[in-house]
């Protein structure tokens, strides 16, 4: 009844190719971006801004990874490496240079495709697992260097602190304008990653994950995509990366060591491969996941536990929670959480009348 | 760079092959499932943790004997290894590989996490009735944690060695390996050889979380040696138990020599990430490691 | 498909129970405490005893009325030592109207810090933190209220300079320590120190985690040679370390540890009190069972009809997390005299807390004198050695060589 597909005519070319053709997309398109983009920053309180804040910035790392792990197939346990570039790249230009966002962050995120792009070197000879350990060599090495190279880093104390943003001389303090800051990234890389997948580019990229020698076959040079998928991926990340250090106010380089790599491994997993709302949903879930387990235990546990017996087991309760989902989506829902979506979707497209 | 003394090098280079072949152990149980199960196991340092936490609180919380807390561990670790088989690995017979590792970091959280809320915060030390001092040997000293731990190793080394060349269950295992649908044609049982195989790096894990935290102390940080086992088993070859301990010795060995060296001169830390940067050459290098079989794909 | 469909309904039934989770209602006369935590993450050896004495405190200061009038809300919230967590944690708390919050882990200070300013909330780093922030005009709302990096660089740097005679010149010392930012800290300290006193110093750096520090402990005690170690780990490592040097044998009462290299969890990890005799500690709260506030805890624990928890026997961090404790509850208090009872901002914390001075706690506190120019209090540190099976102190309260700290201090402000 709502999700009619039937009477809807296109007469253009354009409106063929839109990324939303039906009406009902569109409307719940609208209505999705007026009340993130336009009610949120206005109504919600601090906290629930805070809180989506952080979701906004996993959000633009996990569409990278799933770029790179989703549609091009090639694994990487990088991500928190390639977020550190772009965090300190963006860091040391602000606190050197003094340049403005615009510039800062865009740079970040350039620097961290080139180191993307080094370490996506290996893959013209090693594929699969290997490229992963690879990879996890590249974020330990990474992370060591950004460590010990007090050029880099900021001095002994490898963190930097980092000045709010501001915009035409006025100073983004308030969350809910760091929210509107974010968003805008964030609505920036979806719309990109949403094109992205659709273009010659895109096609090329599951080519390359799909059948790969076929497609070198057929005169797609794999190796090339390959490092441009790397190069986007990283891109993405660094970018990422930059808005966490805005956001926290501080570079520092324990904020993206390998536990980092591995949440955003699970954000695209869970939310499901090569899907631009799955990494969405992913980003939300893994990032809301200890918050969320901390309230539940609260509001239950405070019937049988002390404060302090609930403090000591909620971080350890949140890995295995955190470690069994990741296995319980691999086993029952391979596809993820954007899977589930589809399936509610498609349920709704004949309703109520599927018989 | 500084002088090239001969007692100091000696030094690096003894505790180098003793921590190497203590590597070699945790490999070893990584190499067992790889070789039977094709999986990729990242919570090895995990099993080893976990196996630790067991003896430790055999023995400090119940108050077990040592050899009564290492056999209950082992025990445990091969009740978790059958277990876990079922559980997590079974359904994943035949989905990607990235599906498996996942698979396997999923279970690294549970441990971790489950660890501590099964057995306790703190940190726990394991007591071996060995003795405490260190064994001068004149130019070198030996720590006898470490000893144990290095003939701990090469011991299996040669029991493995000789099981998978000689002993029935061991051929049977590396033919599930070679190629399970002929495998299973010719009348062996796969799943029983998977739940082997696992249970297997159970009791080696076990062994080695028994070492490890003896030298170390047992808390859920005893995961991350975990980590040295990529470049141990890449250098080694990912499927061949004797690339696991000589893996383990070149690393053990490049990564004190690398400290003792260069640390001074890059201000520390070389440890960490000299042997990843060897593990990056031979990936470029040469992929399946010194000892480990070429992967040939066929279109 | 059967499966997704009820595990999709069971992950709405769970959020909607989640969502129905009702915060307690706000009752007035409640004054809210932020607590943080590490429990689970690299320090959770210091952590897990810690932070419980901080509430057993505010336990304590609740029962026995030390805040007329107002009752100590003190709600936790666990970072796991990272810095993300603790900034959600931070606005969470805020929201609850968190006037005063013991801050956990140097990263997290940095990055809370400007927050801290703007929302006018004041924060507690004993022992670690922004060595910088000593100075209370340029961090008006961040308190050390223990002797930060620089000064327990310095007070390690006196203590050897006792114990080798007197005279430091020409002597070798090392300096161990963990490769982040807090364990660099007191670098420039030492070096300016090296200069001031004429030994020669070299740094080891034990990359984190921290577990094998083979190489640096071979290289000290048999190519160096050095003639004192001074040791700044934490985590897994201090253990690891004692072993190490034991292993060398390399005399431990030739090695110093910094506060947190110096606890009882430590000692025990690295096998027990017999391994590690002779090794010094640096406190900055007492250690050991003798103190009167220790037996009031265990009174009000018998009180309720429980055993005191097991946790007090480690008692350097758990009388660490009394010190902290007990200066906010101190400073809440002056705070309310400023206000007369009114409930107390932010600002009357503050100042509350810069009129705290001769406030020690039956000794377990050192003579700190926290002013609006000195929110360090003075960089008092108390030595300790491993004697038989527990920790007899080797000197009284002490703190040295003030004026280079503070000219490191000045130097790393205008690096901030």
């Amino acid at each position: 009844m709502f999700h009619r597909e039937a009477g809807v005519f296109k007469t253009s070319y354009a409106a063929d190719m839109a990324l939303y053709p039906l009406p009902i997309a569109r409307w719940a398109v609208a209505a999705c971006a007026g009340l993130f983009i336009a009610v949120a920053p206005l109504t919600f309180g601090e906290y629930y801004l805070s809180l989506l804040n952080l979701c906004l910035v996993a959000i633009v790392g996990a569409l990278g990874l799933n770029i790179l792990l989703g549609y091009t197939g090639q694994i990487s346990i990088g991500q928190g490496a390639f977020m550190s570039v772009g965090a300190y790249t963006a860091a040391n230009l602000i606190v050197r240079l003094g340049l403005p966002f615009w510039i800062t962050i865009p740079a970040g995120g350039l620097m961290a495709a080139l180191i993307g792009i080094l370490v996506g070197i290996p893959s013209l000879r090693i594929k699969g697992i290997y490229l992963a350990i690879a990879t996890l060599a590249a974020q330990l090495i990474i992370e060591w260097t950004i460590n010990h190279v007090h050029w880099i880093s900021g001095g002994i104390q490898a963190s930097i602190e980092i000045p709010r943003p501001s915009l035409f001389g006025h100073v983004l303090a308030s969350e809910a304008e760091i929210y509107v800051f974010l968003m805008c990234f964030a609505v920036l890389a979806i719309v990109a990653t949403l094109n992205l997948v659709r273009s010659r580019v895109g096609r090329a990229f599951i080519a390359v994950r799909d059948q790969d020698i076929a497609a070198e076959i057929i005169g797609i040079n794999i190796f090339g995509y390959k490092l441009y998928a790397f190069a986007i991926s990283s891109f993405y990340a660094g970018v990422a990366g930059a808005l966490e250090s805005y956001y926290l106010g501080i570079a520092n380089y324990e904020q993206f060591q390998l536990d980092v790599s591995i949440d955003y491994l699970a954000m695209v997993i869970i939310g499901g491969l090569g899907s631009v709302l799955g990494s969405i949903f992913g980003a939300v879930f893994v990032t809301l996941l200890p918050i969320a387990t901390r309230w539940a235990l609260e509001a239950s546990g405070g019937l049988f536990l002390t404060q302090a017996n609930l403090a000591d087991l909620v971080p350890h309760l949140r890995l295995v929670i955190f470690g069994g989902l990741i296995i319980f989506f691999l086993i029952v829902e391979p596809d993820g959480l954007a899977r589930l979506w589809r399936n509610i979707r498609n349920y709704f497209r004949l309703w109520p009348f599927s018989y | 760079m500084p002088e090239f003394e001969w007692q100091f090098t000696l030094v690096l280079l003894t505790n180098g092959v003793m921590i190497g072949l203590m590597y070699g152990l945790i490999a070893l149980g990584f190499v067992l499932i790889y070789k039977a199960t094709d999986a990729i196991n990242f919570a090895q340092g995990e099993f080893v943790m976990f196996a630790a936490f067991i003896a430790a609180s055999a023995a400090n919380a119940a108050g077990l004997s040592f050899w009564a807390s290492a056999g209950l561990a082992i025990l445990g670790m091969v009740v978790l290894g059958f277990g876990l088989e079922r559980v997590v690995l079974r359904p994943m017979i035949g989905r990607p590989v990235i599906a498996v590792v996942m698979a396997t970091i999923g279970l690294a959280a549970v441990l971790r996490g489950g660890a501590v809320l099964a057995f306790g915060a703190g940190v726990q030390a394991i007591e071996m009735p060995i003795p405490d001092e260190p064994i001068n040997l004149g130019l070198v000293l030996l720590s006898p944690v470490q000893l144990t731990g290095a003939a701990v190793s090469i011991v299996f080394l040669a029991v493995f060695t000789w099981f998978f060349l000689k002993s029935r269950v061991g051929i049977a295992m590396r033919a599930v390996a070679d190629g399970q649908q002929v495998a299973m044609a010719v009348g062996i049982d796969v799943r029983r050889y998977f739940a082997l195989a696992w249970a297997m790096a159970g009791i080696v894990s076990a062994l080695g979380g028994v070492v490890w935290g003896a030298m170390l102390g047992v808390d859920n940080q005893l995961a991350l040696v975990g980590l040295k086992v990529f470049p141990v088993v890449i250098l080694g070859g990912l499927d061949s138990v004797l690339g696991a301990v000589v893996g383990g010795l070149v690393v053990g060995v490049v990564e004190n020599v690398a400290a003792g060296y260069l640390d001074p001169v890059v201000g520390g830390g070389t440890k960490d990430f000299a042997p990843y940067v060897l593990m990056i050459l031979a990936l470029m290098i040469r992929p399946e490691g010194l000892f480990g079989r070429r992967r040939i794909e066929r279109v | 498909m059967h499966i997704p469909t009820t595990a999709l309904a069971f992950m709405v039934g769970a959020a909607a129970w989640v969502g129905l989770a009702v915060t307690a209602p706000a009752q007035d006369k409640k004054i809210v405490i932020g607590v943080t935590c590490d429990r689970t993450g690299a320090t959770q050896i210091v952590g897990t005893v810690l932070c419980p004495a901080q509430h057993d405190y505010f336990d304590y200061a609740n029962a026995n009325h030390l805040l007329d009038g107002y009752t100590i809300d003190h709600q936790e919230i666990e970072t796991g030592y990272k810095v993300p967590p603790a900034v959600e944690a931070y606005q969470h708390q805020k929201q609850e109207g968190a006037i005063i919050m013991p801050i956990y882990g140097t990263p997290q200070t940095h990055a809370l810090n400007e927050r801290l300013e703007q929302d006018k909330i004041v924060a507690t780093t004993p022992g670690f933190g922004i060595a910088a922030s000593a100075d209370g005009q340029k961090y008006p709302y961040l308190f050390p209220i223990a002797a930060s990096y620089f000064s327990q660089g310095a007070a390690a740097v006196k203590f050897v300079k006792d114990q080798l005679g007197g005279s430091l010149k020409g002597k070798k010392i090392a300096y161990l320590y963990f490769d982040n930012p807090a364990g660099t800290e007191p670098i420039p300290v030492l070096k300016d120190l090296a200069d001031l006193e004429r030994f020669e110093l070299r740094t080891f750096a034990v990359p984190p985690p921290g577990v094998e520090l083979n190489a640096q402990v071979l290289d000290i005690t048999q190519r160096y040679k050095a003639d004192f170690v001074i040791s700044h780990l934490f985590g897994k490592s201090p253990s690891v370390s004692i072993k190490e040097f034991k292993a060398n044998g390399y005399p431990l009462t030739k090695v110093v540890g910094l506060v947190w290299a110096s606890g009882e969890a430590d000692i025990l990890a690295a096998g027990g009190w017999g391994v590690a005799q002779g090794y010094n500690t640096m406190q900055f709260a007492g250690a050991g069972d003798d103190y009167p506030i220790r037996q009031d805890i265990k009174e009000m624990y018998k009180k309720n009809g429980k055993e005191p928890p097991a946790g007090m026997e480690a008692t350097v961090y758990y009388n660490r997390g009394l010190f902290n404790a007990a200066i906010e509850v101190k400073a809440l208090s002056n705070a309310l005299e400023l206000t007369h009872g009114q409930m107390p901002t932010g600002t009357d914390v503050k100042n509350g807390m810069e009129q705290i001075h001769d406030f020690t706690l039956g000794g377990l506190v050192p003579p700190l004198q926290i002013t609006s120019e000195d929110h360090e209090g003075g960089g008092w540190v108390r030595i300790f050695r491993v004697k038989g099976n527990g920790f007899t102190p080797v000197t009284d309260w002490f703190n040295a060589y003030r004026d280079v700290v503070w000219q490191q201090v000045k130097a790393a402000e205008k690096t901030q």
